[in-house]
């Protein structure tokens, strides 16, 4: 990144503007007004109509409920737009305001219906129920019904219909009449308004109902009309609208004083000529320098520049927090590790093979912007990962190997349909226990090595001390693995890697002819090496506490194989429960309705496994390597004139 | 028939009780994560990882099930 300072007349500003928006290069870093010269800039003359004309846009794009951007663009002239809005909002008020009248009044109609209809059981006329001295009327709902002989003397007059009571009584007896009902579970309601036979007023409130019912239906129907008719104009019009206020804001953003104004900020180091170039021409004045190495007061922002292969996963980096401008991308880091931990847990070639095919159909289906293509491109990779170890290291396909394991030959796999693979499995996931958490400690030493590796390389840049550290760690690392190798040993992976790659490391230190500690037969070179933690006292006192930590986080990679025997043992299990008892009986009906649970068995599988491995994959990446290099904490290169996309 | 079945045992007790420590754990933290996500939704990177973290706990508890299961004889 360099700095650019641009400085000119201020009549040139609109011009400025709208190329510096066409350029997309310069993300702008914000004047605030501290100087008595330069102040913070005003908006251009047009911005107050066009923020005025997009707010009334926002507010029709509302009311017409427009959501998904129409099939068929439609291009927009700025000139236009003042009018065009005008008559639409016109239009458009007006309907949404008979819509709210109509909402209004349907909603005082439902509530005056549900009041009448329990008196319209009754047929006494509604004045019947008002107007007395001496009368009090208890009007309610009812649970069991009530004769005026259970009102113990009280003088009354009951009327009922099912559920419902009109009560007739003095009112100095009311309390008394109240205490009885309660008993019958009574809960009283008001008397409506109005005058006459309830029936009647029931009748025509429903028959006003439906006169309105139909009349928001066809304002509703005016509306989607206007909807169709319009979307397109409103979607590409709140589109051009934003760009121009954009532009027309963009002063905000700048030091302007009464004759002249100054922009700051940061642009690709390798496009400064063309800037130059360009607005040179204009008679700008155009400067720009690269960043000193000392710590600048403010951060250069980041400008991710990755193969295209490796792209679709910068938002994963993006996700735990943007590189600062001094440390090294963890991208391709990252993209390397994290499919491969994905394949490796789902280890399948079915399952690999689908997402594949899931990958494919994004591709060619979803838009190259949107949060859902990134996100299928990256399992698409893992699968990939998968599909191979699938291949040829399980052989396995849908939780169903290849051929039965040595020792089990009653076990379901692809030999019991009359298929028969080339292809032996190097490890059976089921029997294999010691391997899979073998190679999973292995994955551990590499890619926390490499994390070390790669967050010495971002310290001896500017704290050598911290560098120091760092190496220590991977000494420390080094060690540990080396001390698990070697008790492992007994398993057949663990003494190839003790024996072939670890060949050169020294069993015992050779002048003391020493090849263990009280007794116990340990390599004593690896303590050593553990001991190189305390390097990292240059980083802080109790760095050396970590070494446990340390470890602890090699430990935390056995997720790899646990989540990898868990699913491939889920998997089997369903087939084995299907297949032997549902579809191998060969009844017609069982065999259809197996099979349909087998297709929705292995949906749950996969997807259970698309979350668990994905969300681990990540997880081993943030959690236990990045913190071994990575800061993060960088501002995300925005260059002025470029659209936000949505974020997850 | 099982050469130790307090060994398989263990085992059971020690993933069940690594699992509920877990899950406990996780709904804590997930519940927070989810109400701090509401004011501020870029928080979603750290709270993934923060809601993982205690995922650690049963991944030890599998450990030393795996290791309590070879003290297991074969069947």
């Amino acid at each position: 990144m360099a700095r650019a300072l641009m400085a000119g007349p201020r009549d040139k500003l609109p011009s400025v503007i709208a190329t510096l928006h066409e350029m997309k290069l310069i993300h702008i870093i914000d004047h605030h007004g501290e100087d008595e010269t330069f102040r913070i800039g005003k908006p251009l003359p047009p911005a107050a109509d066009l923020s005025e004309n997009l707010v009334k846009l926002r507010s029709i794009a509302n009311l017409l409920a427009v959501k998904t951007p129409p099939k068929k663009k439609e291009t927009v002239r700025i000139e236009e737009l003042r009018g065009k809005i005008l008559t639409l909002e016109l239009n458009i008020t007006e309907e949404d305001a008979a819509r709210k009248k109509a909402e209004a009044l349907l909603s005082d109609l439902d509530r005056r219906i549900d009041e009448l209809r329990p008196f319209a059981a009754l047929e006494l006329a509604l004045e019947t129920y008002r107007g007395y001295g001496t009368i009090a009327v208890l009007v309610g709902h009812i649970v069991k019904e009530v004769s005026e002989a259970d009102f113990e003397g009280v003088p009354t007059e009951v009327f009922q219909a099912p559920g419902f009571v009109a009560v007739f009584a003095p009112k100095s007896a009311a309390d008394q009449v109240l205490g009885v009902l309660a008993k019958f579970g009574f809960t009283q309601i008001d008397i409506p308004t109005g005058e006459g036979n309830p029936e009647a007023l029931l009748d025509e409130a429903l028959a006003d109902l439906e006169k309105w019912k139909a009349r928001l239906e066809e304002i509703e129907g005016r509306l989607e009309t206007l909807r169709d008719r319009h979307a397109a104009f409103v979607v590409a019009a709140e589109e051009v609208l934003e760009v121009e206020v954009d532009k027309a804001e963009a002063p905000l953003r700048f030091a302007v004083s009464d004759h002249s104004f100054v922009i700051d900020g940061w642009l690709p180091s390798a496009r400064s000529a063309e800037l130059r170039e360009r607005f040179e021409a204009m008679g700008i004045f155009v400067e720009s320098e690269e960043p000193h190495r000392s710590h600048e007061p403010e951060e250069p922002p980041v400008l991710l520049r990755n193969p295209k292969p490796v792209r679709p996963f910068e938002f994963l980096v993006h996700l735990y927090s943007t590189p600062n401008y001094h440390e090294l991308d963890p991208t391709q880091f990252l993209s390397l590790a994290a499919p491969f931990f994905f394949g490796f847990m789902i280890g399948d070639a079915g399952y690999g093979a689908l997402f594949i095919a899931l990958g494919i159909v994004a591709m060619i289906r979803l838009n190259r912007e949107s949060i859902w293509w990134r996100i299928f491109m990256v399992t698409a990779i893992g699968g990939v990962w998968a599909l191979i170890l699938g291949l040829f290291i399980f052989g396995e396909a849908f939780g169903i190997p290849f051929h039965p394991p040595p020792a089990h030959l009653e076990e379901l796999s692809f030999e019991t349909f009359g298929i028969s693979i080339p292809l032996q499995p190097i490890i059976h996931k089921a029997f294999g226990v010691a391997d899979m958490v073998y190679l999973s400690i292995l994955f551990a030493a590499m890619h926390l090595g490499t994390a070390y590796i790669i967050g010495f390389v971002n310290e001896i840049r500017h704290n050598k001390k911290h560098a120091l550290a760092k190496l220590g760690w991977f000494l420390c690392l080094f060690g540990l693995f080396t001390l698990l190798t070697f008790s492992l040993r007994w398993n057949g992976i663990a003494l190839w890697v003790w024996n072939v790659p670890l060949g050169w490391f020294p069993r015992t230190i050779e002048p003391l002819g020493l090849s263990g500690f009280v007794g116990v037969k340990l390599p004593l070179v690896s303590l050593v090496l553990i001991f190189g933690a305390f390097l990292a006292l240059t980083e802080s006192v109790i760095a050396p506490i970590e070494i446990a930590g340390l470890l602890a986080n090699i430990m935390s990679y056995t997720r790899l194989a646990g989540l990898g025997i868990g699913k491939a043992a889920i998997a089997s299990a369903f087939n084995t429960i299907l297949f032997r008892g549902m579809i191998f009986p060969g009844q017609i009906g069982f065999v259809i309705l197996g099979i349909v649970f087998l297709i929705m068995a292995h949906l749950l599988v996969f997807l259970l496994g698309w979350i668990s491995a994905g969300i681990q994959a990540l997880r081993l990446n943030y959690v236990e390597a990045f913190i071994k290099f990575y800061k993060g904490n960088g501002t995300p290169f925005r260059p002025f004139g470029m659209r936000t996309t949505q974020e997850v | 028939m099982v050469a130790d079945p307090f060994a398989a045992l263990s085992a059971a007790i020690t993933m069940a009780g690594t699992g509920i420590a877990t899950a406990w754990a996780e709904k804590v933290v997930g519940g927070a994560t989810v109400g701090a996500m509401a004011e501020k939704p870029e928080l979603f990177g750290r709270g993934l990882i923060l809601m993982v973290l205690p995922e650690t706990i049963v991944v030890f508890g599998l450990v030393i099930a795996l290791q309590l299961l070879s003290k297991v004889g074969a069947p």
